[in-house]
């Protein structure tokens, strides 16, 4: 007796349909094969659903049973196959019927009971394009898959339910269908601006990197606040919108980033990866290429602290998805392309000891070791991050009772407004390019799109021979410029706003003395 | 820094002058001053145009490797106006004070002469190679009496600092903790019965522990240049003043600020109750304008 029970596999973040054929043959040695280049995780399943089976009260059958996973040449891989293959062999036991149109995908614990599986929203976007009615998944990952509305998701906890289920029993009741516009209302809050105080600068560029997706490096002495301000970016980010946060979701349902019981992503990500991350944990890749840190933090702002303590090759490793957007990788078990489109928040001490420049601890560092601690991040790396700032140690005790200081203490929220404002002026003016925002632009837009006046081009020669600007640096000066015009709803870069944006470029090269 | 990382580094062959020569102890281009201390360099191997009017007016600039924004200050306004006037500044080439005050001597258009520590084929330290060939451009000297690539160590500084102490006049101590070659530097002056002058430091910096306690022992006080000129019987000749341009409103106040005190953005905006935006807007500005520079997050009012 053949029964056919369909299914999938993800390969990268694309999904492809599998039919899971159990056969169970009424001559033969009582054994139980799976065909159809299984993993070991895959073929490992024979014991769960063996026992899974068992511990459910039912007796498993003394047959031969063969499973075949279609298309047979493509590896199979996870433990998801457990309850497809469970379900096939019950229904020539228990003799029901398995609902047309139906996917199944979960894993069997040894008692019967079904365990949390990553990728279900994939399958969940695969199925809504096959047309696939119904979905049996475990009860934790239900709500991921349960975001389209001509789809039946059912919560499956135990083997024995859905037995009952299919029999006609007991029904399970399908998850509701959640809106995601309104489960994007429910984000959680983020850590607010108003909490840092002093760093009046640093919060101003960390807004403009805001307001224009631009790149940023932070440099201060330890404990000057670096981290909170990197923190406190995803709060000041315009929201994410449907199909952004569905990207994010997708990347996040297949590394198995999704809490139990959660459904789609609401806030930005924020992925701060140590400086011991390895290429492959930051780009992706390995065996069966997975996304790396860059491609979590897409969307949303990839926060390396101590820049200059990530092995080169790693930081240099950047450089194309920073430019692209995306990374796509090539290995012997497949290839795949991520999405990585996020926003480079850097940070990095001043000098090996941390120091320098510090209002009261001395620095302890020779100009030859700061050079060689600078040296570490290359030139064209620093050439994509377009805003720099030094962060200031502060002195908390005494800004917390300063009122001038308090002054300026500014919510998230009010930020996130302007920041919202600048993006949409943004989002008119690219409206017929293939880029979303200033930071993207190349030379040919900046030409387009960036009208200097003769006061502000003299402006900026002029800077250019007093603060020796690269031609790199040109035209990232235009870029910041740019967006401190549209914070302030400018149409035209006023000599200001150019004036404002030299305030932000590199020193970090520049010869010390 | 170790000795071992003196890296040997050939001059960029971009400096023109690269004319090279051994002076004697005998000969009558030695120059005299040097002549009249306890154990004289035999030969004097040198880079440069060797001019003996270079040598008429001497001052030795020497200071700490941990120069403070204070000591810089110091150096970018007494050592300029003195160099300005025709004084050459005599230094010891190291990153810090030295570099500064050759640095100050060639922004004043006047001569400098630098005293290595190792031969005159190396460049130490390596990275000062831009510095190096400035020197020589502006008919200035790199002297030393180790020949050719001949390595620095542990005991040629102290032999260096009684060439630079014994070519001069007088020596002016900048910044100098209280074990620390400047001081050494200071006493060889003393012992060859030359005018010391010390710039005074506050009293919490470690890096003016040396020159407050020269102070004390009878160097000389050096606030302005004057004090150093009048030594030398010069006038004070009249810099290019890029102050000329006049100040209004907003810069102006935030000049005065800066006169008294050296700020960080985020406090001035603080202090004028206005946002770093703007305030970073007009800074930028006035940089451009030179009326203030900054020097790691803090700008400072521009003296000259």
């Amino acid at each position: 007796m053949l029964i056919k029970i369909p299914s999938a596999l993800n390969i990268g973040l694309k999904t492809l349909g599998v039919d899971v054929e159990v056969n169970i043959a009424s001559r033969g040695m009582p054994s139980f094969d799976i065909v159809g280049l299984a993993s070991k995780a895959v073929d490992e399943s024979k014991e769960r659903v063996r026992t899974a089976i068992g511990n459910s009260g039912i007796s498993f059958p003394s047959k031969k049973i063969t499973v075949n996973l279609a298309p047979a040449d493509v590896p199979k891989e996870g433990s998801f196959y457990d309850l497809p293959m469970a379900v096939g062999i019950l229904s020539s036991i228990v003799q029901f019927k398995i609902p047309e149109s139906s996917l199944f995908f979960g894993e069997l614990s040894l008692d019967g009971s079904l365990r949390r599986i990553r990728g279900v929203f994939l399958m969940a976007i695969f199925a809504k394009e096959s047309g696939i009615k119904n979905i049996f998944v475990s009860k934790q990952s239900a709500n991921e898959a349960a975001l389209f509305k001509e789809i039946k998701v059912y919560p499956v906890e135990r083997l024995s339910q859905i037995v009952a289920h299919l029999g006609g029993k007991q029904l399970i009741r399908p998850v509701e269908c959640q809106e995601i516009e309104l489960e994007l209302e429910k984000r959680t809050a983020e850590f607010d601006m108003s909490e840092i105080l002093g760093q009046e600068q640093a919060k101003r560029a960390v807004e403009i990197a805001a307001a224009g997706g631009h790149n940023i490096i932070m440099i201060g002495s330890p404990g000057s606040g670096k981290t909170m301000l990197a923190r406190a970016i995803p709060g000041i980010l315009p929201s994410l919108n449907k199909e952004e946060s569905l990207e994010v979701t997708k990347i996040y349902s297949v590394t198995g980033n999704i809490p139990s019981g959660g459904s789609i992503i609401r806030n930005r990500p924020f992925r701060s990866p140590h400086h011991s991350t390895s290429l492959v944990g930051l780009v992706g890749g390995g065996d069966k290429p997975h996304p790396g840190e860059i491609s979590l933090a897409h969307r949303g702002v990839l926060f390396l602290d101590e820049f200059n303590e990530f092995p080169r090759s790693v930081l240099e490793s950047l450089r194309q998805p920073l430019e692209d957007g995306h990374v796509s990788i090539t290995r012997a078990g497949g290839r795949a392309k991520y999405p990585a489109e996020f926003m480079l928040v850097a940070s990095a001490n001043p000098c090996p000891c941390g120091y320098l420049n510090h209002p009261t601890k001395s620095c302890a560092c020779t100009p030859r070791e700061i050079r060689n601690y600078r040296k570490r991040i290359s030139g064209p790396l620093m050439d994509r991050i377009d805003l720099y700032v030094e962060v200031p140690s502060v002195d908390t005790r005494n800004l917390s009772q300063d009122k001038r200081a308090s002054k300026f203490l500014e919510t998230s929220a009010t930020i996130k407004k302007r920041v919202e404002k600048a993006r949409s002026l943004q989002k008119n003016r690219f409206q017929e390019e293939p880029i979303h925002c200033n930071a993207e632009m190349k030379n040919s837009h900046i030409k387009k799109h960036c009208f200097l006046s003769p006061a502000v081009e003299g402006l900026l020669s002029k800077a250019g021979s007093s603060f020796q600007l690269s031609a790199r640096s040109y035209f990232k000066m235009i870029k910041v410029a740019r967006t401190i015009a549209d914070l302030e709803n400018s149409k035209e870069i006023e000599p200001t706003h150019m004036a404002e944006a030299l305030q932000y470029r590199s020193h970090f090269h520049d010869e010390l003395n | 820094m170790l000795l071992s990382e003196a890296v040997e580094v050939k001059p960029q062959p971009t400096t023109k002058i690269m004319e090279e020569g051994v002076i004697n102890i005998e000969e009558e281009k030695y120059p005299e001053l040097l002549g009249k201390i306890d154990h004289p360099p035999r030969k004097l191997y040198h880079r440069g145009h060797w001019d003996e009017d270079i040598f008429k007016n001497c001052l030795a600039v020497v200071g700490s490797r941990k120069m403070t924004n204070y000591g810089l200050m110091a150096v970018e306004k007494i050592v300029k106006e003195v160099a300005a006037a025709g004084v050459t500044i005599v230094s010891g080439f190291m990153f810090g004070i030295d570099a500064a005050s050759h640095r100050a001597a060639l922004d004043g258009g006047g001569r400098t002469i630098a005293v290595m520590p190792c031969g005159i084929n190396l460049v130490h330290p390596e990275y000062q190679g831009e510095l190096y060939g400035d020197i020589l451009e502006n008919q200035g000297l790199i002297i030393s009496e180790f020949e050719g690539d001949f390595p620095p160590d542990s005991w040629t500084y102290p032999k260096r600092n009684r060439i630079v102490a014994g070519l001069s006049k007088a020596t002016l101590i900048v910044e100098a903790a209280m074990k620390s070659g400047s001081l050494i530097t200071a006493g060889f002056a003393k012992k060859y019965k030359r005018k010391l002058f010390a710039l005074p430091g506050p009293i919490t910096s470690k890096v003016s522990e040396g020159t407050n306690h020269l102070l004390k022992n009878g160097a000389s006080l050096v606030t302005s240049s004057k004090d150093i000129l009048d030594f030398y019987g010069l006038r004070n000749s009249p810099l290019r003043n890029s102050n000329g341009q006049k100040t209004e409103g907003r810069e102006r106040e935030i000049l005065e600020l800066l006169k008294s005190e050296a700020m960080e953005i985020d406090d001035i905006s603080r202090k004028f109750g206005l946002s770093a935006s703007e305030i970073g807007a007009t800074l930028s500005l006035m940089a451009m304008k030179g009326l203030v520079f900054q020097k790691g997050r803090r700008y400072f009012a521009n003296f000259n």
